[in-house]
């Protein structure tokens, strides 16, 4: 283990591709007290993008268990939305009502 | 545990109550959430702020929440911006009803004006204005990031020497011969001298414990948010025929509510017939919304009192008992301003604007309604 503990500044290891959260910026949101991830979601918008936390938090749930010493079901994990993948707002437009104009 | 105050409820409300008691020198707090900060209404809103209503307690109120969101989001570094409203308005009723309520706010400081079309185009770059014949544009109206003002006001809070206790339920309220006791909860019994219920809906329950019967229901409402962009606009604008509401986040993403008819009291479940709906509407407004990617729908509650106004201050006869709830939708833009009055409620007795005691529990049981019109989403 220890894995995390890898840091360099001109390359920064990101964990979360969508919003461009590195692991430093939430090992330090962790040391500020910060250890649910609903809150760590708000503060640094891990998991708020396109993909809703596909790529990242299954990572950050085992970096935050590792450092509580919690197992991962332990954690708030936050809920994923509907619809669940982007979806273009022109879908929702077909069938139903008529559109005006 | 002890405290001189306990406050139940870590949305904005019962944090801003915490701070502005923690400012005034009052810091023996202890905050009970039961989930997490901002779990409730707070992180469900639409970040929008605005003192634009119908009545004078509501105007007075909020003008003096938005000097107070600008003192906050500077003293304590979260993002606030006044952006504005614009009131989308389609038929000569609106705008007549729309012209009489800028008078109202005017008188009260307000600097609201009706505007034509063409200007609406100017504040709101790319909308589509077929059908609009006017609108009425409030300058004064903003919105802040809830995430950001919720972590900054805890932290705050927390460098005061309050407590807070999130993961934790309140079960009772404890009080003998008419005096509070303290509070039962999930981690044990907290006594002390004041208690503040602050909590939304979940504020009927808790005022139950205690025989005390709070006129609140829960009105599930919808919301989606896009992808992000950059700045495309900045006012939050309202399609008053319809209900809804769009506002370009401070992230950039687009946050959508649409009026979809509910039962009060029920579950806030999603409806397939939401996001068809809201799209629709808001694609007429702005066509290049069709080829927008659409991330997430979620949820949340007005938590409605019987005249859309909160219920604040003292609660009935029993002494350190407060309350704080029912904003009908306007909760997380009224927080500065209620946060203020009851730590004035408790430290000195009375608040400092006669308006917010007008709005005590009192008015209801008399059945001296204050009836607010402007209300959407």
């Amino acid at each position: 283990m220890g894995r995390e503990e890898v840091k360099n500044k001109e390359h920064p290891v990101i964990i979360c591709r969508c919003e461009n959260v590195t692991l430093e910026q939430i090992e330090e949101a962790i040391k500020e007290g910060i250890t649910d991830l609903e809150t760590l979601k708000r503060k640094l918008r891990i998991g708020m993008g396109p993909c809703q936390g596909r790529t990242c938090l299954p990572v950050v749930i085992r970096l935050l268990a590792r450092k509580l010493k919690k197992r991962p079901d332990e954690l708030l994990i936050p809920k994923p939305r509907p619809p669940i993948s982007p979806i273009p707002a022109k879908i929702f437009l077909g069938g139903g009502e008529k559109d005006e104009e | 545990m002890r405290s001189e105050t306990v406050i139940i409820g870590g949305g904005i409300v019962g944090l801003s109550i915490a701070y502005y008691l923690a400012t005034m020198g009052h810091k023996d707090l202890v905050l009970v959430e039961q989930n997490y900060l901002g779990s409730g209404g707070t992180f469900r809103c639409a970040t929008g702020i605005r003192a634009s209503f119908t009545t004078e307690e509501h105007i007075v109120l909020l003008r003096e929440s938005i000097n107070l969101w600008k003192e906050l989001s500077e003293k304590l570094n979260f993002f606030y911006s006044r952006s504005g409203y614009v009131w989308l308005l389609r038929t000569e009723e609106q705008l007549k009803a729309f012209t009489e309520y800028s008078k109202i706010h005017n008188k009260y400081g307000v600097p609201t004006r009706i505007v034509q079309p063409e200007e609406i185009k100017e504040l709101v770059p790319t909308i589509n204005t077929n059908g609009i014949i006017g609108g009425l544009h409030d300058p004064l109206a903003g919105k802040a990031d809830p995430f950001e003002a919720v972590l900054s006001l805890a932290k705050a809070i927390r460098s005061m020497g309050a407590k807070i206790c999130t993961q934790t339920r309140v079960e009772k309220i404890i009080v003998e011969n008419n005096k509070v006791k303290g509070v039962k909860t999930s981690i044990g019994e907290i006594e002390s001298s004041n208690v503040v219920i602050a909590a939304g809906y979940g504020s009927r329950e808790l005022a139950r414990t205690v025989g005390i019967n709070l006129p609140l229901k829960n009105v599930p409402r919808h919301a989606l948010v896009t992808e992000k962009f950059r700045e495309v606009f900045k006012p939050l604008v309202i399609d008053w025929t319809t209900s809804s509401y769009i506002v370009q986040t401070h992230a950039g993403t687009f946050l959508i509510g649409a009026d979809v008819e509910e039962e009060p009291d029920s579950p806030a479940t999603q409806r397939i017939d939401y996001i068809p709906r809201a799209v629709r509407i808001m694609v007429k407004l702005f066509p290049w919304l069709k080829h927008v990617n659409i991330l997430r729908y979620w949820t949340g509650y007005y938590v409605m009192s019987p005249d859309r106004h909160p219920i604040l201050g003292p609660l009935e006869n029993i002494t350190g008992l407060y309350v704080a709830t029912g904003f009908s939708g306007h909760g997380f833009m009224m927080a500065p301003i209620v946060g203020k009055v009851l730590a004035e409620w408790i430290i000195d007795g009375k608040p400092s604007i006669p308006q917010a005691e007008r709005l005590s529990f009192e008015r209801i049981k008399l059945g001296k309604l204050i009836e607010e019109k402007a209300v959407f989403g």
